[in-house]
């Protein structure tokens, strides 16, 4: 046994790094302090009491599949935040200011917009629908934000816009799996996928791709935006909710103490130990190490999804309401999650599907509700990443699926009774902030009526590419064999949008 | 006697080895194209000279291409002729522009020798061996008098698979492991057999010696777990799920399906005819129920009712699902990447992908929300009625007639669906399921064959009375062809509408008048129109009550399960190539032809489904078989003998064992008749699997993965097998099966589906029990700790689970309430005595199948002893785990050990 140990330890001991001992000391510190679980060749003895002085490195992936790598290029953010807005939120009325569509509002959109053109709703001929918002330039930057962002204008200087983004999807499922998996059918693994899968995680004891949704419904696509695809089922994101167990199964059950809970994965491990001795079977090696993770992360998790410890201002700044899903506690819970090392947050907000059916879903009422809910907690999460030097290291993105169109939608060849805006992918806005972003750029340009992108136009692959960049990944490079050829975020295409890099 | 003939033949085959060894050593001997020049060419030149760049207009995928003329006018290679040959003359370039690789490394001297070679032998192409498949294998010889291997060979062949395994262990120098422990061994093939530990009075008879492994091995095969286990691994490749995918994930009734993989699995149907009812069974002769439920395999598609979404749009992808899952699941190739572009790597043409498109694309199905074609299950009565109308019709009418009206009451085929309705003039195609109008409305539908028909049917929703339809020929101006009034029909009704008869295809003109109502309210719902040739027999007595009997059927509501059915002649879609795989840019129409590199077509075969499948379980297909022998392995082993389970072609990993690959194959199909129990048998039986599992460190060097198989495997269970087995030895498990997918407990507010009141409604009664098999599976939402263990969410055909080790999986075994559900059940299994260890030892044995060890023992007890004073000082009755009551101390200690024992590697593994 001591042979086959010694023989994984200098298998293990070629990829050991320094980092190893940044993160290895973290889960230390930051974890239980002192959990007496370790073993002859387990867990934190930074200080290589135990015999086996290398026994860390079997902390390393092949006992850890979360742990941290170094990404091939030197990164300009450690984590990402991705603020998906569910359902498409309408450009028009937010940043992308279209004053000449107003003069136009009821005319009839004109017939070579329309020309063998497909739209979901849209019937016949629509009418052109002027913007529904006021807007201002704010800030240095003089970029346009509308009245119903009023707390944005306060960050506006740190972020860059892309205001001609383009896809080919226009229904939500299809749309919202491109912008998350590079594919409009299911099986690829997501962004957060890849990312945790290429760096690993900071922090062993908090998942390192975490999920948060508000606004009472998973993505339209369901959970396969954050699926694992062909990748192992580990980097997957694991949603953490708002009610009930933070994450499944994380609490103990009635009657199970702490120190119980101890006991039990104590002899455990000691039976698993000795079933190692006999098989010498390294994934018993790997779950011993779990085990010990899951003990950890038992106190870690509800520990970091718990938002009523934080000072009051803070709660005010985002506007939290404890105990319910919403996104401004989802918001405050990214900054708590890439505070302790979480690789990739990804929230959605659900609701933002405005055809004007109904009074929720339109234009003048439902996205201006839809604004009030997310605009205060997404400044002051660009905020209090600031004040605590996150925000360098933190890249956040903001968009949804699709955009919408500036013609008012007349489903079923009928005036509706709110007004909408039926999807449309040829051109819509999303921004992203922090490190590596230019602040205050804005990339891209839209014809008068915002219909179509006519400069800066951007592609779904093109943000990946640039999002893997900026966590240290040439787009192209970054890959994972399945089906006899090695497979990419970004298929066969992407180019890095170089014109929103500092 | 024996052992003589044996030496005679190691002695033969000794000179052969050395002969190849000569051969491989003799360095001016002929280079091997296939093992020798290809992956040379894979590696190094394929992506920008294949099947998707053929950079400068050479490629390297087919013979003519790269022995052809490239864009300089001359050819890369000169057969005969290396030194004059463009080829090497760039890889030996030293002007880095021009040297091939391109801005990569320069090929070794060794690469650039062995393509010199062989192209001064002639640069003769040889096919790639996975597209041939050899007539014969011969065993390899016994290795008896061959060093250090020789005292275990008695002990480890126990059948002539073995022999393979062994030559290779020989030649690498390494000795098998002694056989597994007799429980070690019961454990392992009664997981692997029927994913359920053995039942003890089959366990007790093996370890005592009353019964042999052989007929331990054939007691396991005649169970029906046995197909409940193995149905796990087919509902993968097919998809299986219990919702239809895509936003919305509403429920679809398509459990008869997994109840017939199951079936068919414990039947041990041949896998040819399993295969060809599956992706055909519709086009049998005369098909019968079971056949139909058969064909739900490619039923499994996904189906998109979400709002304003295109139904041929995901027509088209159903379809295309299809044909890209056939090739997974039988030939081992992603044909997928042929959609765009020629293949990148294997021999396959763009075009072809569109001629095997072709077989697939000719069924009823066109993604709308009711799934139709379903198959209606009549209960005994109805079906008695719906009898009377098929023998009516086929005592009166010809075979066709009757085969339509057949298939008309099975499954309501063909029919115009509402989508096809176009040209509204108030009203609309609406809601995704039916076109309405209004007052004053219209609409039309294109191209009808009404089979001179004199009756039209419809299925509407009515909603007012004395609604005027009016059916006119071409357009308002049109012939009245039907005229009639409808009145509310409170909810959705299928009628017989009197119809002129015309013997012409033609448009339809369809108006709805009702001046009660007022604008823009619906006044109808069309779901479809149909025709159909006349019931015959109109002047003979009883007609009228045939008549009835035929409306009634079609209203009458019952189980179904979404099939498989072909366009009749009138209906029939061509197919067309995409351009760069874009349905809405399609260049030449295209006819059915599976693709030239693999076996021949028989002329005698039927240019359809049923053709395409006979083409695959053809004997002289090289895939078909070895795809299967393949994929049985790897669930047997954890591994493939070719290790890319997905992929058996030109850029899949080599075989570690070839020839075994191909001797199982065509035993498989010859000497076993395509059984596929026959093959699990042959697998389980051989000594290379009843090997211990454990691992000495010269071989974990040597051989870290196993792929050499000088020890036994040792792999974690599936998410099924995981969850069966805690409520097996906890006595929990019920033995139900089939029927509806039913819910265990899972965390409240896991679903939230967008646009859906689908509920998780917690199974009561021994449904809470059942075998993970019979769970509902939701595709956007994934029972969640079969999700944690790997199980896929099945929205696409997957051909193996990723094992991974996460601390998620600890916690459901510690926390979700089933595991402490079953601790407790284990708890009160072992609760038999005072002794605290006997308790233990019970409940150890008892999960695990071993006894327990010394130090095992010490470290639960230390586990049942702290939780023992825990509760014991704790006054208070609290809950305990999420039981109603609250079990004594004693009771609950147990329950703590039973749960660490529910969690050890031991159990979770099968060792």
């Amino acid at each position: 046994m001591d042979t086959l140990e010694k023989l994984i330890q200098e298998h293990l001991n070629k990829d050991a790094q320094a980092k190893t001992r940044r993160h290895f000391i973290k889960n230390c510190a930051g974890g239980l302090g002192g959990l007496a679980l370790s073993s002859i060749f387990m867990g934190c003895d930074p200080l290589g009491k135990s015999k086996t002085a290398s026994a860390r490195t079997f902390s390393e992936r092949d006992l850890n599949p979360l742990a941290t790598l170094a990404p091939p290029f030197s990164p300009k953010v450690k984590s990402v935040i991705y603020l998906h807005m569910a359902g498409a939120p309408s450009q028009l009325e937010m940043f992308d200011y279209k004053p000449v569509l107003h003069k136009f509002h009821g005319q009839d959109c004109p017939q070579s917009l329309l020309e063998g053109r497909k739209f979901a709703f849209i019937k016949g001929t629509p009418k052109l629908m002027g913007p529904q918002a006021e807007f201002a330039q704010e800030g240095e930057s003089g970029n346009w934000v509308s009245n119903f962002l009023p707390h944005f204008k306060q960050v506006v200087d740190e972020v860059a816009f892309l205001k001609a983004v383009h896809t080919d999807q226009f229904n939500h499922g299809p749309a919202q799996l491109f912008m998350h998996t590079g594919s409009a059918r299911l099986g690829r693994p997501s962004i957060g996928a890849w990312a945790t899968y290429g760096l690993g995680s900071e922090n062993q004891n908090l998942p390192g791709f975490v999920v948060l949704t508000s606004g009472g419904n998973t993505p339209d696509a369901g959970k396969s935006v954050w699926g694992s695809g062909f990748l192992p089922s580990v980097y997957q994101g694991v949603q953490c909710r708002s009610k009930g167990d933070p994450v499944l199964y994380i609490e103990d059950p009635d009657g199970i103490s702490r120190d119980l809970k101890k006991s039990t994965i104590d002899a455990i491990n000691k039976i698993n130990k000795e079933e190692y001795a006999k098989y010498g079977d390294p994934e018993i090696l790997a779950r011993i190490n779990q085990y010990e993770m899951a003990y950890r992360m038992q106190i870690a998790v509800p520990e970091v999804m718990n938002i009523n410890d934080e000072p009051e201002h803070i709660k005010q700044m985002y506007g939290v309401e404890p105990g319910e899903e919403s996104f401004a506690n989802n918001c405050l819970l990214a900054r708590k999650l890439v505070e302790e090392g979480v690789r990739f947050v990804q929230l959605f907000d659900w609701g933002w599907d405005t055809h004007g059916n109904i009074r929720e879903g339109s234009i003048d009422m439902g996205l201006r509700n839809k604004c009030t809910q997310i605009d205060r907690p997404i400044t002051a999460l660009i905020l209090d990443l600031k004040q605590r030097g996150l925000l360098e290291d933190t890249l956040i993105v903001w968009g949804g699926e699709f955009g919408r169109t500036p013609m008012q939608e007349n489903r079923g060849n009928k005036e509706m009774e709110f007004k909408g805006r039926d999807h449309h992918g040829d051109a819509f806005t999303m921004w992203m902030a922090g490190g590596g972003i230019k602040k205050g750029a804005s990339h891209g340009e839209t014809d008068d009526i915002g219909f179509a992108g006519v400069e800066g136009r951007v592609s779904v692959h093109d943000v990946h590419a640039t999002i893997l960049h900026l966590l240290g990944f040439d787009h192209e490079q970054l890959t994972f064999d399945f089906q006899g050829r090695p497979f990419r975020l970004t298929d066969v295409e992407g180019e890095i949008i170089r014109e929103i890099l500092a | 006697m024996k052992n003589k003939l044996s030496t005679g033949i190691f002695v033969l085959a000794g000179i052969v080895v050395v002969g190849f060894l000569w051969n491989v050593l003799e360095p001016k001997d002929q280079v091997d194209f296939s093992t020798q020049i290809k992956p040379i060419l894979n590696k190094n030149c394929i992506s920008c000279h294949g099947g998707v760049k053929k950079n400068a207009g050479f490629s390297l995928l087919f013979e003519e291409e790269a022995l052809g003329d490239t864009e300089s006018g001359k050819p890369a290679i000169i057969p005969g002729d290396a030194s004059g040959s463009e080829l090497i003359r760039r890889l030996k370039e030293t002007d880095p522009e021009l040297r091939m690789p391109y801005e990569k490394a320069k090929l070794s001297d060794e690469e650039i020798d062995l393509l010199t070679r062989w192209i001064d032998q002639g640069a003769e192409w040889g096919e790639h061996w996975a597209y041939s498949l050899p007539e014969r294998v011969d065993l390899p010889p016994m290795a008896e008098e061959a060093g250090f291997v020789a005292d275990d060979v008695p002990n480890f062949v126990k059948t002539d698979l073995d022999h393979f395994v062994l030559a290779r262990l020989e030649g690498e120098q390494l000795r098998p492991n002694p056989p597994a422990e007799k429980n070690v061994i019961a454990r392992r093939v009664a997981l692997d057999l029927t994913g359920l530990p053995p039942e003890k009075s089959l366990f007790e008879a093996y370890t005592t010696g009353q019964i042999s492994y052989g007929s331990m091995v054939d007691s396991l095969l005649s169970k029906e777990t046995y197909g409940e286990k193995w149905a796990s691994w087919w509902l993968d490749m097919a998809r299986y799920s219990d919702t239809k995918g895509y936003e919305k994930d509403q429920g679809r009734s398509i459990h008869q399906y997994r109840d017939w993989v199951i079936r068919a699995l414990n039947q041990d149907m041949p896998y040819d005819q399993f295969t060809m009812e599956q992706l055909a069974g519709d086009l049998l002769p005369d098909p019968s129920m079971d056949q139909l439920i058969a064909t739900a395999f490619h039923r499994n598609t996904m189906n998109n009712d979400e709002g304003g979404t295109d139904d041929e749009e995901y027509r088209v992808a159903s379809v295309i699902d299809r044909v890209n899952t056939t090739f997974e699941v039988w030939q081992s190739t992603t044909i997928g990447c042929v959609q765009c572009h020629g293949h990148p790597y294997d021999p396959f043409r763009h075009e072809e992908y569109y001629k095997l498109m072709a077989f697939f694309n000719n069924t009823r199905d066109e993604d709308i929300p009711s799934e139709s074609p379903v198959l209606k299950f009549y209960s005994p009565e109805q079906q008695l009625q719906v009898d009377k109308v098929n023998d009516w019709v086929a005592e009166h009418g010809n075979k066709k007639t009757a085969e339509s009206y057949r298939n008309f009451l099975r499954y309501t085929q063909p029919v115009y669906n509402a989508h096809l309705l176009n040209d509204f003039k108030n009203g609309a195609y609406d809601d995704h399921a039916s076109s309405v109008l209004w007052d004053d409305g219209s609409c039309v539908l294109e191209n009808v064959s009404t089979q001179g028909a004199s009756a039209m049917y419809m299925k509407y929703n009515s909603h007012f009375d004395g609604t005027t339809m009016t059916v006119r020929e071409n357009n308002a101006e049109g012939e009245i062809l039907a005229r009639f009034t409808l009145n509310r029909s409170k909810g959705s009704k299928t009628a017989k509408i009197p119809f002129k008869k015309i013997n012409r295809s033609t448009d339809l003109f369809i108006t709805a008048n009702n001046d009660g109502i007022q604008k823009e309210i619906n006044a109808i719902n069309i779901y479809w129109i149909g025709f159909i040739p006349d019931i015959p027999g109109q002047d003979k007595a009883g007609y009228s009550q045939i008549s009835k009997a035929f409306v009634d059927a079609l209203n009458t509501q019952t189980e179904t399960v979404p099939v498989m059915a072909e366009n009749p002649e009138h209906m029939k879609r061509t197919t067309q190539v995409f351009e760069r795989g874009n349905w809405l840019v399609t260049t030449d129409t295209v006819e059915p032809k599976t693709p030239g590199t693999l076996n021949p077509w028989d002329a005698n075969w039927p240019k359809d489904r049923l053709g395409l499948s006979k083409w695959l379980v053809s004997k002289k297909n090289p895939l078909t078989a070895r795809t299967l022998v393949n994929r049985v392995w790897h669930q047997i082993f954890g591994q493939g003998l070719v290790s890319t389970v997905e992929d058996i072609g030109s850029q899949s990993e080599p075989p570690s064992h070839p020839a075994l690959l191909d001797w199982l194959s065509l035993r498989l199909m010859n000497e076993h008749q395509w059984s596929i129990k026959a093959l699990v048998r042959e697998v389980v039986m051989s000594g290379t699997y009843r090997q211990g599992s454990e691992t000495r460190p010269e071989l974990y060097q040597k051989d870290p993965k196993n792929r050499l198989y000088a020890r036994g495997p040792r792999i974690r269970l599936s998410a099924e097998q995981i969850r069966d087995q805690a409520l097996a030895v906890s006595g929990l498990l019920s033995s139900k099966m089939y029927g509806p997918g039913v819910m265990p407990p899972q965390p409240d507010g896991v679903w939230q589906t967008v646009y859906s009141a689908a509920k998780w409604v917690e199974s009561e009664g021994e449904d809470r029990y059942r075998r993970g098999v019979y769970t509902y599976m939701k595709r956007t939402s994934t029972y969640p700790s079969f999700l944690t263990f790997d199980a896929g969410s099945r929205e696409v055909c997957s051909i193996r689970r990723t094992v991974t080790n996460t601390p998620l999986q600890a916690l459901v075994t510690l926390n979700d309430p089933v595991y402490l559900e079953a601790s407790y059940g284990l708890a009160n299994a072992m609760n038999v005595s005072e002794n605290p260890e006997e308790n233990i030892a019970l409940g150890y044995e008892r999960a695990t199948y071993s006894k327990i060890t010394p130090l095992k023992l010490k470290a639960l007890k230390e586990l049942y002893e702290n939780s023992l004073s825990e509760f014991e000082s704790n006054e208070e009755n609290t809950p305990f785990f999420h039981l109603q009551r609250t079990p004594s101390a004693k009771l609950a200690a147990l329950a703590v050990v039973a749960n660490a024992i529910l969690n050890l590697d031991e159990f979770l593994t099968k060792a």
